[in-house]
């Protein structure tokens, strides 16, 4: 099981000359020129597998199950061959302080060297204590885990955005990864959870190339968060001919019409489902006739009903919706105007009666 | 604290303090302490939830028909139960009636959860505890593809194929690299097993992790995906059509096809390997008769998997409801989540803040308002705790009780009210007499941590039944010609009362799961969920009652102190999930 | 100082010459396109949100959402060139050219003639005054209702754009930031229609003010923008 990062390759059925080949492509597009392709080799051949510390925060542990979800690579595949998983706390061996010790020993030994990946977030009210760990803040742990790794990835909309417990009026004060570790590279994978093969595709391509993925603005990798659920959605044809599911169990459900109406968020959300689809291929919210909900949308929370396309606004200390707001403001100018009007002629209608009194009387 | 009495135990925390934290292999964080006597025996055990994200405060003021969504999240490992139990809820306060349809939908939903949320249980959090990896090098590959074909006809048990797993274990533990097997309690006398069924349990948690996967797509199917599939008040959003233009966008013939292939892997998987494993095993822990704590005296199930869509009274439901105090098993008691007096929540030790905390409060009237604050007895500080006081406050779990009663709820309450009522549940009451049969055990045998561990298993093997029986009626309806999937007319907020209130229930894989709602003005007034681990893993209430974890732990043996493995097993008999008990 | 000084020469002018040149020629060309693309916009956007009932038969024979949102980014073009073109020619054209982006706030004279217009529509005054170019009360809201709200829809409109555009698109590159600023891509959908909205309601203001003046006030107005000439009745 503990095959190095070559032995993978081998028997996923790369031969050694593509592997080679790899190394040399490898070599060149880091800028390293072909002579250093044999050590590059050397290294993937040899070197122990990155160690992973998966810490969790606030969350539900839904990443860790949509993980092991993976079918490519499998997920057993992932633990056992590729990555040193060396600290989990939802599948680990130890626990208390022989899991605690864990951290330190990995910390010490590969410094610089490990990852750290982050399943929910750490809540700073209460000083910390809404997440106690070995007794401590969570925040702690986090900080203390984060300071000697090479990179950390942002497991799903908890560790990237929040998530749940950082809706509205968020008690706890859960705060994404991002904002209190300022000092690493941070990989986000949005997501309510993010897809198993995302997730494995994101870790994997980072120990195969040994470099953190293309990031986009939100730092996400822009394999997999370049573009939009509408983007890539097989329904997108009922949307551009204007055919809609306009109630549950109608027609157009039956019939798999676009869910716009029934407040589908796929087009103003980022993520790899209707493409890569869920579980192995087999279905996603849409293809299930739910709407998508925008999970991997930051806040997608307090964006209104998941069942209205035009959500609310939340500002002003008030909530509605553009919709609402807009038809108010038009109505209540609209009657302001045919007031005003009405108010006009009649002054105009005195002042002209007025005016030939005047005109009469000058006579 | 001196010593006391409560519930039959000695509680005595004058011994050696233990403290295990975290708790791992379980959901969420978890913290517990016990203390022992001289023998290093469990004379006080503590048992603390260490995460509060408040799920109850965030959910005012929302929108009913989102709030499963929202309580879906509560918990991603049983994933669906929780939005299940709220569009129950919201259907309940505004009277709505789902279509046949969805509702056996819901029950596959729901059964396909159980199977997969009790098998990863089993192979991945809790097999550990009873198997000792390292031990499985030692094994002779031949002896233990005998033994596997001697308990199943599962095909993959070839002396080849168990030195191929050998081997690759071995070369993952010469690397030095143990990964999640790091620091275990390896070669604790507590271990039971031979080198071949310890090799037999590692092949088959390798086996489950890759099948596991396939299970959960039933949930894709109907959901959309798994973890976290698609719900809707009133009905399921997954559309209908067999023969129509665009049924290819719909549930169609060939999604049934493949809902029906997985029903009948997993029909396998659980009778070739899940149930011939778990007999196996605890043939070899018989004598080890701990962790019964409050399963004999006091057991609680609200019942599940409506055989028709909307009745939810205990004639209806495949898996039984009720409960049972004070050790007598022949009086079940009737359950009603609305009446005042039954379900209340205590918060005299839980870091919540009650007007006056020496009463509970019903959830229809529940308040959710932090409080951290610990007792004068705490050693270490506000962020370094070293032991807990439990004559203060601590733990995020608020402390339910039924009639008064500390309750245990799970697998173990719904195999035992099955197995008390033969004419209801034969099915359930033959799988128990089997096993215990097989296992030459009385039913007493039943109220211990192995006991809950093999209903968990037995259970199991109950839901591919019902999965299969909830399917055939799926395709019965269909082929009668009822395509309905949901209930529209009270879709629309305008068509609401002023103000309902509605209480939803399921069985989750960990227990008795209960969601309670006020709707007031369309949005939601008060929402409060009372859930399994609330039960089970809740701290002691104003009269020094202890929960179901701290009874489980009491009185029972450690071999080694520093190797809490007596303690894990027990608790992780329960599947304790934190996320879910403080949400 | 500057409608202080129009107000001179307007009362200077209109005891004189009764009618003076005021919008040059690409001013009323761009009004008259731009109110037009607007009108597009607007109902095309409107029907983006809440779409039409469904359309009957195959998906491949009906394209109205595609139609619907083609007018509308072709109208939004149009909309963001005339823009871009019409912000030009406040720098190269006349001074009235200039007083819809930018207002003379640290004018006290200007200020008190946006309190006289207001006491004027409140029917507080009895004799309107005479303007060049735009009264100082309109020339506040189309500030703030059009120029600036103009810019907003620009900015948001070509940042949802950029979105089915895709990454590296130039909108992108140019826009695709506010997105992340402004709170995620559904907030941007929302503020964008909210800014229709308010775009309407300034325009049902505006033609309002613009036919009332037109027939109240002592000058001409819609005529003003179709010959770019300010007649005085008195
Ligand atoms: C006066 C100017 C404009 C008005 C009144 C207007 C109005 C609207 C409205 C009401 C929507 C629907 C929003 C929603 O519900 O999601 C919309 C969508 C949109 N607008 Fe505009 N818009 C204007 C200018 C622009 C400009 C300059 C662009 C630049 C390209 C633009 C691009 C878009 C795009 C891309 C969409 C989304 C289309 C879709 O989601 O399919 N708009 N607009
Ligand atoms: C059919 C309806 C419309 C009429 C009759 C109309 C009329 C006018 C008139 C008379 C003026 C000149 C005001 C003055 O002399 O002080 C004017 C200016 C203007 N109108 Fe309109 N308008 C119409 C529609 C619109 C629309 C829909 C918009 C956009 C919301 C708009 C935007 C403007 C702007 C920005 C100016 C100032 C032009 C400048 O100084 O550059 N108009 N309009
Ligand atoms: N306790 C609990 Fe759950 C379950 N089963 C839910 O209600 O695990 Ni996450
Ligand atoms: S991001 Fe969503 S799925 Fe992941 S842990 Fe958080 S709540 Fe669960
Ligand atoms: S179903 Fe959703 S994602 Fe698909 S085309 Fe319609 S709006 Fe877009
Ligand atoms: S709800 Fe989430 S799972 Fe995909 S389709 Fe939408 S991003
Ligand atoms: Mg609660």
């Amino acid at each position: 099981m503990t095959e190095t990062f070559y032995e993978v390759l081998r028997r996923q059925g790369i031969t050694r000359r593509s592997f080679l080949k790899f190394c040399s492509l490898t070599a060149t597009s880091l800028g390293l020129g072909s002579a250093a392709a044999p050590r590059i080799a050397h290294a993937l051949e040899n070197k122990p597998r990155t160690p992973v510390l998966w810490l969790h925060g606030l969350e539900c542990t839904c990443c860790s199950e949509s993980f092991i979800r993976s079918a490519h690579p499998l997920t057993k595949d992932v633990v056992l061959s590729m990555l040193s998983l060396d600290y989990d706390d939802t599948l680990m061996a130890a626990a208390g302080h022989q899991a605690e010790a864990i951290l330190d020993e990995v910390k010490k030994k590969y410094k610089g060297n490990y990852i750290v990946a982050v399943e929910g977030n750490p809540p700073l009210n209460e000083d910390g204590m809404f997440c106690i760990q070995g007794g401590r803040p969570f925040v702690e742990k986090l900080r203390e885990t984060c300071a000697d790794a090479k990179a950390i990835i942002s497991w799903g909309a908890c560790a990237s955005y929040g998530c749940v417990q950082a809706a509205k009026p968020n008690p706890t004060r859960a705060t994404p990864v991002h904002k209190v570790i300022t000092d690493k590279p941070i990989i986000n994978v949005p997501g309510c959870p993010p897809i198993a093969e995302v997730m494995t595709g994101v870790v994997t391509y980072m120990l195969t190339f040994d470099r953190i993925p293309e990031l986009d603005r939100q730092g996400r990798p822009k394999m997999f968060y370049g573009q939009r659920i509408h983007d890539k959605c097989y329904r997108r044809g009922h949307f551009d001919a204007g055919q809609f599911a306009e109630a549950w169990d109608d027609e157009g459900s039956r019939k798999g019409y676009c869910l716009y109406k029934m407040g589908c968020k796929g087009p103003t959300t980022y993520n790899a489902c209707s493409s890569m689809r869920w579980n192995g291929g087999v279905s996603w919210p849409v293809q299930s006739g739910h709407g998508c909900i925008g999970c991997s949308e930051e806040g997608f929370w307090d964006k209104g009903s998941f069942y209205d396309r035009v959500t609310d606004i939340k500002a002003f200390g008030v909530e509605a919706n553009a919709d609402t707001i807009g038809k108010a403001a038009a109505g209540t100018v609209g009657a302001a105007i045919a007031a005003h009007a009405a108010v006009t002629a009649l002054a105009r209608a005195r002042q002209k009666a007025g005016e030939t009194e005047e005109q009469k009387g000058e006579k | 604290m001196a010593a006391y009495e409560t519930q039959g135990f000695k509680v005595d925390n004058s011994g050696k303090r233990v403290v295990v934290d975290p708790v791992c292999r379980i959901e969420g964080h978890m913290r517990v302490e016990v203390n022992l006597d001289s023998n290093n025996v469990i004379r006080n055990a503590v048992s603390t939830g260490t995460m509060w994200r408040g799920l109850e405060v965030i959910l005012k003021g929302r929108d009913p028909r989102d709030a499963w969504a929202f309580t879906e999240r509560i918990c991603g490992v049983c994933t669906g139960t929780h939005a299940l139990t709220s569009v129950r809820a919201v259907e309940d306060a505004l009277k709505i009636q789902i279509p046949e349809n969805a509702n056996t939908i819901r029950n596959l939903m729901q059964l396909n959860l159980y199977v997969h949320d009790h098998l990863v249980h089993f192979y991945h959090l809790h097999a550990l505890d009873w198997v000792d990896v390292v031990s499985a090098l030692k094994a002779d590959p031949k002896a233990t593809s005998t033994l596997a074909q001697s308990i199943s006809n599962w095909p993959l048990s070839s002396p080849g194929y168990f030195r191929d797993i050998q081997n690759r274990l071995k070369k993952f533990v010469e690397s030095g690299q143990l990964g999640p097997f790091m620091n275990g309690y390896w070669g604790n006398p507590a271990y039971k097993l031979p080198p071949e069924a310890n090799l037999m349990a590692v092949a088959h948690y390798l086996e489950a992790l890759d099948f596991q996967k396939e299970i959960v797509k039933v949930h894709t199917i109907f959901g959309g995906k798994n973890p976290h599939p698609n719900w809707l008040v009133g009905g399921v959003p997954c559309a209908i059509n067999l023969e129509g233009v665009g049924a290819v966008g719909a549930v169609n013939m060939e999604r049934l096809n493949l809902v029906k292939s997985i029903i009948d892997r997993c029909a396998e998987f659980v009778e070739q390997v899940y149930i011939p494993d778990l007999l196996a095993i605890g043939s070899f822990y018989k004598g080890w008769g701990y962790g019964g704590g409050l399963s004999s005296k006091n057991m609680l199930s609200y019942g599940d998997i409506p055989q028709k869509a909307n009745d939810y009274t205990s004639g209806n439901l495949l898996l039984p409801r009720g409960a049972i105090i004070n050790g007598k098993l022949d009086e079940i008691h009737p359950v009603d989540l609305k009446d005042p007096e039954q379900v209340q929540e205590f918060v005299a030790h839980s870091w919540y803040k009650y007007p006056d905390e020496t009463k509970g409060l019903h959830p229809f009237d529940g308040v959710t308002e932090p409080n951290f604050e610990l007792g004068p007895k705490t050693k270490g500080s506000k962020t370094r705790i070293e032991e807990l006081d439990e004559g203060g406050k601590y733990s995020w779990i608020k402390a339910p009780r039924w009639r008064g009663h500390a309750m245990e709820v799970g697998c173990l309450p719904r195999m035992v009210l099955g197995y008390l009522q033969p004419k209801q549940y034969p099915e359930i009451h033959g799988l128990v007499e089997g096993a215990l049969k097989k296992l030459d055990v009385p039913v007493t045998a039943l109220f211990s941590t192995l006991g809950r561990t093999a209903a968990r298993g037995l259970e199991t093997a109950y839901c591919v039944k019902l999965q299969s029986q909830q399917f055939d009626k799926l395709m019965a309806n269909l082929k009668a010609g009822d395509l309905n999937t949901a209930n529209i007319e009270k879709w629309e907020p305008s068509t609401w009362p002023k103000e309902a209130m509605g209480a939803g229930f399921t069985e989750a894989p960990r227990g008795a799961l209960g969601h309670w709602i006020r709707i007031k003005d369309t949005k939601i007034d008060n929402y409060q969920c009372v859930v399994p681990t609330t039960w089970n893993g809740g701290p002691r209430d104003h009269k020094g009652q202890i929960g179901a974890f701290e009874a489980a732990l009491m009185d029972t043996p450690v071999a080694k102190a520093d190797e809490p493995l007596e303690i894990l097993r027990t608790l992780h008999s329960f599947d304790p999930c934190l996320a879910c008990s403080t949400h | 100082m500057l409608s202080q000084q129009d107000m001179l020469e307007a009362e200077r002018h209109g005891k004189q010459v009764r009618s003076i040149y005021v919008y040059e020629a690409p001013v009323r060309l761009w009004h008259w396109l731009n109110a037009l693309a607007m009108v597009v916009l607007a109902v095309t956007g409107y029907f983006i949100g809440t779409p039409l009932p469904t359309q009957p038969g195959e998906a491949s024979a009906n394209f109205l959402m595609g139609y619907i949102r083609f007018a509308h980014f072709a109208a939004a073009y149009i909309f963001a060139i005339g823009l871009a073109a019409r912000i030009y020619w406040a720098f190269v054209g006349n001074h009235h050219a200039r007083q819809i982006f930018m207002l003379p706030i640290s004018n006290k004279h200007w200020w008190s003639e946006v309190f006289f217009e207001l006491r004027w529509y409140l029917f507080l005054e009895k004799t309107p005054k005479k303007y060049v170019g735009h009264n100082p009360m309109a020339q506040l809201m189309m500030f703030f209702f059009f120029s600036v709200l103009a810019v907003g829809m620009v900015f948001t409109g070509f940042a949802i754009y950029s979105e089915g555009a895709g990454l590296g698109h130039w909108s992108d590159l140019a826009f695709g930031w506010v997105i992340p600023v402004l709170g995620g891509s559904m907030q941007v959908h929302n503020l964008h229609r909210l800014g229709m909205w308010i775009m309407m309601t300034f325009a049902l203001v505006h033609i309002y003010a613009a036919i009332r003046e037109d027939i109240m006030s002592r000058q001409s107005l819609i005529s003003t923008m179709i010959s770019g000439w300010r007649m005085f009745k008195d």
